[in-house]
Order: C-alpha cells, then structure tokens, then sequence
C-alpha cells in the first residue's frame, strides 16, 4: 500500500500532462482484497453479472475508479455464463497519456494551458514505461481485465489491441469511450495453464502505451539462506505458500544440472508430511556431503506449477570444533600468562612482604573513616591488650 | 560519608591500581551474566522448527537460565564466602561452557532445559555474583564509578551478542553456534583470573591467634551457644534479615521488578502493533540499549559526586521514579518519533537504576556482608522477575491494549519508589540518630575493657573475623609498645 501511496504523490501538480509509471506490480493481488472502487453500475447487464458471482471470491484491483457505460457483446455473456460456476475477477490499469515532444504532430496533443505547458513538456525526458500488475491465481476463475486510457486528444483515433505474450487477441474484448477515457475490457475464462501468461492491452498505433497484467500461480516460499547441519544429523526443509491450497507436493533435488524427484522410491532416508495444507516438510535423515545443494519444492495447482526452493549446506563438525579449540587455546594462553604474572609480582613484592603487612593495618587505622564503627578496632585492641 | 551499615572492609580497598583491571573483569562476568540469557533468544525462532516445539517452550529455556542464575545466588554466595571470588568465576565459566557444549548435542527440548537452562544458569549465577562481590572489595571512594562501569557490561555484551549469535547461526548452523558460543564462555575463566583476591594470604599466623583465643574456657561456652546459627552465618550471612536497610531495599526491589522488565520485552510487539515496521521495532531495543551503554557510567560518575554519594538512596529512588514516569507516560506516544523519544528516556532510566542498584545494596549492608546480601537479594528477586513479563502478557491478552500493561507497570514501579524513598529516608534518621549514640557510649567505654560484651559481637560477624583479627593484632600490639 505505500508503494501505491507514494505513487500518488506526484500526481498531483499538472499531472494529466505527464506519464506516469504505476509500477504497483510487486504487490500480490491477492492482498489487495476487494477495492473500494464501486463497481461497473451503469449497465443492468453489469449488475446483472456482479449480483450473479457476488458469492464467489470476486477481485477487483482497481487504481482509479471511474463508472463506464457498457455495450456488452453476446460473445462475452455466453462465455460467462459457460463458466458461471467459476469466480469471477477484475483488475485494472489505468494510464494517462502526455503529449509527447516528438508527436508536435498535434493529432493526440492537447496543450491546455498553452505556451507554458510546452516548456514543462519540453524540460521533462519521456520514457515509455510499461504499466504492470501481477495478479495470483490458484483456481479456475473468470478475469476481467480493463485498461483505462486518459488523454486529450482525439479518443476515436486512438488504436486498441491486445495481446497475449506476442499473440494478437482478435475477440472477447470491449472499447467504449467516455469524455476524455477510453477504456477497454478484456475478459478470458482461466480454467487451465494455457490461459496464464501475460496480457497486455495497447493504445496507440505505433503501441505507444502499454498495459500488462501478469496472471500467475501463487509463490511457494523455500527459504533463503542456506540451511546448515552437520553429517550424521537429520533436518527438515520446509517449503510454505501464503494463502493457497496446492493440489500436490513434490520434492526435487538438483543432480548436476537435472532435477531429480525425491521420495518416489519411499525409502527411511527421505519422509514428506505436511502439517497443513500449504506448507510441506522433508526430513532427511543421516545426512552426508553428499546431501548437499538446492532442493525444489513443487506445488501443483490446477493453473499450473509453482516451485520454490531451499538450499542445504552439510558441515563436517571438524568446522566448528577447530574455532573451539582455537578459542580454548586463547583462554588458556591468556589465564596461564595471568596467573604467571601475578606470581611474578607477587615474588617481587615477598622480600617486603611483612613490613607490607604492618604498613597495611596503620593505613587501615589512620583510613578507617566509618563512623561508628571507629570504636570497634579499638575496643578489640584493648581486649587483646588485655589478654 | 554515611556510615555503612556493615562491618568495615577488612583491608582498605585500594580504589585504584589493579582494581581498573578488576572492574574490567567484572564489565566482562556481569556482561555475559545479564546480556546471554537474552541473546540465545536469537536461535530460538529456528530451533523451534527443528526440535517441533512450540515458541513458548523454547521460551522457557531463556527463562530457566535467569531463573537458575538468580536463584543460584545464595550457592554463590557462600562459596565466595569461604573461597572468594576467583574460584567460584572459573568454575562458573567452565559450567557455562560444559552447558553450552552438551547443549548441542541435545536431541530434544528437555535436554535444552537441562544443559542450557540449568547448568549454564548455575555457571552464569557463579559468574554474576563473585564480580558484584570484588568490585566492592576493591573500591570505596570510587565505587559507584566502579559499579557503573562494570553493570555497563550488559548493554555492551547484549548489543555484541546479538548480532554476533546471527552471524555464528548463518555460518556453522545452531550446533556449531553452541559449541562456539561454549568455547566465549570460557573467557569468563580469564576474567576469574583477572580476579586477584584482595588480601592477602597471611592467614596462617592470626589462625594461631585464634586457636590461643578460643581455648579460653569461658569463651568457649558462649561459642558453643551461638555455633549452629554463627556457623549458617558463616557461610550464608542470614542475620541480614535483621538488617533494616537490606530489608528497605529488598521489599523495594521486589515490588520494582514486578514492573521492571515487561516494558523491555513488550516494546517491540507494541511497536510492530502501533503498525511500525518490524526492522524500525528492534531500532528501538537499540536506541535503549545504546542510551543505557552510556547512561551507567556517567551515572555511576554522577552518584560518586560528593553531592549525591550520602544520599545515594534517595538518587536510587529517584532513579527509580523517573523509570516508573517515563513508563506512565509512554501510551501518550503515538508515532514513531514519541516512542524513539520514550526509548532513549527509558534507556536513561534503566541505565540508572541499573547502574546503583548493587551500589545502595554495598552502601547498606558494607562490602563484607554484600556478598551473602547480594546472594539473598537475587534468589528472592528470582520470583518477581519471572512472573513480571508473563503477568504483563497475561494483562495484554485480557485487555487487547499494550496501554493498560505499560500504565500498570509504570503504576508499580512509581509505588516501589515512593516505598524506597519514605523507608530510606527514615534509615537515615535512624542511623544518624544511632551513630551519634554510638560516640556518646564510645566516649564513655573507653575507659573499661569490655571483654565480655564485645566477644559475641566479634563471633558473630563472619569466618573472615579470623584473618581480620589477625590482622589487627599486630597493629594493637604496635599501639600498646607506643
């Protein structure tokens, strides 16, 4: 949320004249929750749909929120109702467009305030930075996906396309135009990994603005610092995933280069269990160097595959024991030399040693500034006196 | 100069010389003492997932080692009664490391208990103790500076620690890290030998004294009254219970450590819950620690000044007060820079209480019964220390609200000032009162020898009467020459 904050903050001096970058793609959708953005209400048909899927899990991720009229296409309905028993998901980008120094064309620039505009425009670099959103998904659903174009120039002219990694999508997307947006919606059934990938919707003829939403399987958390144990000791690497249900597990350890699956001969050596459904734990037991390396961790989803993975250091404990033995080499090196030192001192002092004595207790006389207790010395000095 | 309620030290302390270097072993015994109990908690998170336990066992055994080291207290005490303090250091560091080193070849989390726990507790407790101790053998006049700059060895070692427990972790694994961490310990056997005991041994020839002494037939049936209780005593001064001050403080400090640490340990979760990141929570464990490194030795400096040295105890509630305030005073913190702002405040306050806390118990009790006091002081301490925190918890729970524990807190340690404040200020009356009693009665026996009424009171202060008088003979017969 504070990336998305702070990336308010520029918007807002003479902002619809610049670019911006929304880079809220490292976020994972599936925080992000229900957005406060009101949904599409202006068409029955759209209330229609959101009333049908508002109990299954619904997302929309919007960055600004604006009500658009609809013309739906009866492509779009069928295919909706097709996979009416999926969830159904909407994400958006929005992007605005900024006359650029190069397009003094004037068809797609709108120089509001006049002279003063062009020297802001001509002071500032532009760079076509794509506009990204990561989305997560772990079941078959219904994604809408909408692109919002702000410019103010001539809407009819601008070109809408959209693709699927290189491919050119020819149908089940929507244009409509409204003032000064231009939107556009695209909607796929996701039922298996083939429809993941990214998307990406363009504006412009030469596909000047670009939109992409990245749909992705959740991320399986390995661990990131190596995990160090000892030969002959058994260990358990645990791979967890945040708010997903993976179908399966499996493990793989790394042979050279080539993955090779663990457990598939179910031996003592090598146990999985999982407590929960999205984390898995692999005991490996009397561990050796050779156990050592990067071990993945596969979640399968219906979506597809997702993998992380945790990386396995196996010591001799000679390690160890050599800095021990190093730091009990030290203590005793520096304790004989103490010890040696004070005898010495000692040896120095022992010729005077008794006249030390008798200079001690006339000092502990002539010091003694307690007080009360003044008068026990000399109370004692009499009793022995007197004895 | 307030007269030390205690008998007066047996050599003159030579506050200076070899009593830095002194200090210097106590900075680094007391260091490892406070900081290690809570810089293992830095292996926890991880230990926990390989023994599959949950957090709060693993817990229990940061809480096992502070427990033991206080409760150890008395055992220390009486051996650094008979043997002094050098002994019982050594030994300790050598427990510490034998813990540390059977902990990691534990297997379950019992066995943790065991090893880490219990013998490292006893090992860190034969640590704390004999360097309290020596400090207040070795220093008078500037015993306050003394005591600041050796407790400074606990923010110290704890910021050291800490970090370095994470660097030992990532690189040779919690197996490694333990036997590592054994082999540090034993630095405390170096700072044992640092430990030269003060007088020296010429005890052979007042023995003779003695043994002339007590064949005196009178002498000895008075003996052979008080032996059982003197012999206790000898070991383990528990007369101090009589002793008015010792028990002022102890009271105060019992009711203060109820309400003491819980502020410490709770910061960082109710940091994390005012919604501030985790990395800026434990800054501010930092920030304190990092006030409380200076805070200690320029308050002891302070405490030694000729102003507030007579009134160390009052310097002691107050410091104590100020502590309990800063902790009322913490729900009004909101944002970020409050809670830095009641971190270095409540670094200053921990710093200073810390500081003179075992220099009133020396200034009430005197340096020859501090040992056996300091003994006593912990294993009662031992119960308030440990049910604080998860009382505090247990109040956070039922009320949802980090603000009610810190007020409590704050509430608590505030009365055990105002306690410590009202009964010190009325042992000082009594003690000037006494004192000058005393000259009036000194002035008036002077002139009879009081054999009889004074052989108790000699037998009944502790074994080292023997050495002590041994060493007042020769000054006694050099008087009675004159």
């Amino acid at each position: 949320m504070r990336a998305l904050q702070g990336l308010r903050g520029p918007r807002a001096p003479a902002l619809p004249l610049f670019l911006l970058c929304f880079l809220a793609a490292v976020r994972r959708s599936l925080e992000d929750g229900l957005s406060t953005a009101a949904p599409f209400t202006s068409l029955p048909v759209q209330e229609e749909i959101t009333t049908k899927y508002s109990n299954l899990s619904s997302e929309s991720h919007n960055i600004s929120v604006t009500a658009a009229p609809y013309t739906s296409l009866p492509v779009q309905e069928e295919m909706m109702t097709k996979y009416s028993n999926l969830s159904l998901e909407s994400h958006n980008i929005s992007m605005t467009a900024m006359p650029m120094k190069e397009n003094n064309k004037g068809n797609q620039i709108c120089v509001d305030r006049g002279i003063m505009l062009q020297r802001n425009v001509t002071l500032v670099e532009q760079s076509n930075m794509p506009v990204e959103k990561n989305i997560t998904l772990e079941r078959p659903s219904n994604v809408e996906l909408t692109c919002q174009f702000t410019t103010s120039g001539d809407l009819n002219s601008v070109n809408v396309t959209w693709k699927k990694g290189d491919k050119l999508l020819e149908d089940n997307y929507l244009v409509n135009a409204t003032g000064s947006i231009l939107y556009t919606q695209y909607r796929v059934a996701v039922i298996g990994s083939k429809q993941m990938g990214s998307y990406s919707c363009f504006f412009g003829e030469k596909k000047q603005h670009r939109g992409t939403f990245n749909l992705k399987v959740p991320e399986i958390n390995g661990k990131n610092k190596p995990l160090i144990t000892y030969v002959g000791d058994s260990v358990v690497l645990m791979c967890k995933c945040q708010d997903c249900l993976p179908l399966n597990w499996t493990w793989y350890g790394v042979n050279g280069s080539v993955q090779v699956p663990i457990g598939v001969p179910v031996n003592d050596k090598y146990v999985i269990s999982g407590k929960h459904a999205n984390e898995t734990r692999l005991k490996i037991t009397q561990l050796s160097e050779d156990d050592q390396g990067t071990y993945w961790c596969h979640a399968i989803f219906e979506l597809g595959e997702s993998e992380g993975h945790v990386e396995l250091v196996v010591l001799s404990y000679l390690v160890p024991l050599k800095a021990f033995c190093a730091i009990v080499a030290e203590v005793v090196l520096l304790v004989t030399a103490i010890l040696l030192f004070e005898m010495y001192t000692q040896k120095k002092k022992k010729p005077s040693g008794d006249g030390k004595e008798f200079e001690q207790g006339e000092q502990m006389k002539l010091d003694d500034s307690n007080g009360i207790e003044n008068s026990g010395p000399r109370h004692r000095k009499n009793e022995s006196v007197g004895q | 100069m307030p007269p030390p309620g205690g008998t007066p030290p047996l050599h003159p302390p030579p506050d200076g010389g070899w009593g830095w270097v002194v200090v210097g072993a106590a900075f680094i015994s007391i260091g490892f003492s406070y900081a290690f109990p809570k810089a293992v908690t830095v292996f926890f998170k991880e230990i926990q997932l390989i023994f599959n336990t949950t957090y709060s066992e693993i817990a229990w055994i940061s809480s096992t080692m502070l427990a033991v080291m206080y409760a150890g207290g008395p055992i220390s005490s009486v051996l650094v009664n008979k043997y002094g303090s050098r002994p019982v250091v050594m030994v300790g560091g050598l427990l510490c490391c034998l813990g540390m080193v059977s902990a990691s070849y534990s297997t379950n989390v019992v066995e943790l208990y065991l090893t880490m726990g219990f013998i490292c507790g006893i090992g860190l407790a034969f640590n704390l103790q004999p360097a309290l101790t020596i400090v207040g053998k070795y220093f008078y006049k500037k015993r306050p500076v003394a005591n600041g700059l050796a407790m400074a060895g606990s923010p110290v070692f704890l910021s050291t620690l800490a970090p370095f427990n994470q660097f030992l972790f990532n690189t040779y694994g919690w197996k490694g890290s333990f036997m590592i961490l054994g082999g540090l310990l034993l630095n405390c056997c170096v700072a044992g030998s640092l430990m030269r005991p003060v007088e020296p041994k010429a005890s052979t020839e007042s023995k003779n004294k003695v043994g002339v002494r007590e064949t005196d037939s009178s002498m000895k049936k008075r003996q052979k009254q008080l032996s059982v209780w003197e012999k206790i005593n000898k070991y383990l001064d528990f007369s101090l219970f009589k002793h008015r001050g010792f028990l002022i403080y102890l009271s105060g400090n019992v009711i203060m450590f109820l309400g003491f640490f819980a502020p410490v340990i709770f910061l960082a979760p109710y940091a994390k819950d005012k919604g501030i990141d985790e990395y800026s929570a434990a800054f501010l464990l930092s920030v304190m620690a990092f006030v409380d490194m200076f805070a200690r030795p320029s308050v002891g400096l302070i405490a030694n000044s000729k102003l507030i040295r007579p009134r160390i105890q009052y310097f002691f509630s107050f410091a104590v007060m100020f502590t309990g305030v800063c902790h009322l005073l913490c729900p009004l913190a909101e944002d970020y820079t409050s809670l830095v702002v009641y971190a270095v405040f409540f670094g200053l306050g921990f710093g200073s209480v810390s500081s003179v806390l075992f220099e009133t118990l020396m200034d009430l009790v005197g340096a020859q019964r501090f040992s056996s006091a300091v003994g006593l002081v912990t294993v009662v301490e031992c119960c308030p220390v440990l049910l604080g925190p998860p009382l505090a918890g247990k109040l956070v729970d039922e009320t949802g609200q980090y603000k009610y524990m810190y007020l409590a807190c704050g509430a608590i340690v505030v009365i055990a000032s105002v306690w410590l404040l009202i009964g010190n200020a009325i042992n000082y009356r009594l003690l000037a009162r006494e004192k000058k009693k005393n000259i009036h009665t000194k002035e008036s026996q002077e002139t009879e020898p009081l054999k009889t009424s004074q052989s108790p009171n000699v037998n009944i202060k502790s074994g080292e009467t023997e050495t002590w008088k041994g060493a007042e003979v020769n000054p006694s017969e050099r008087e009675t020459n004159i």
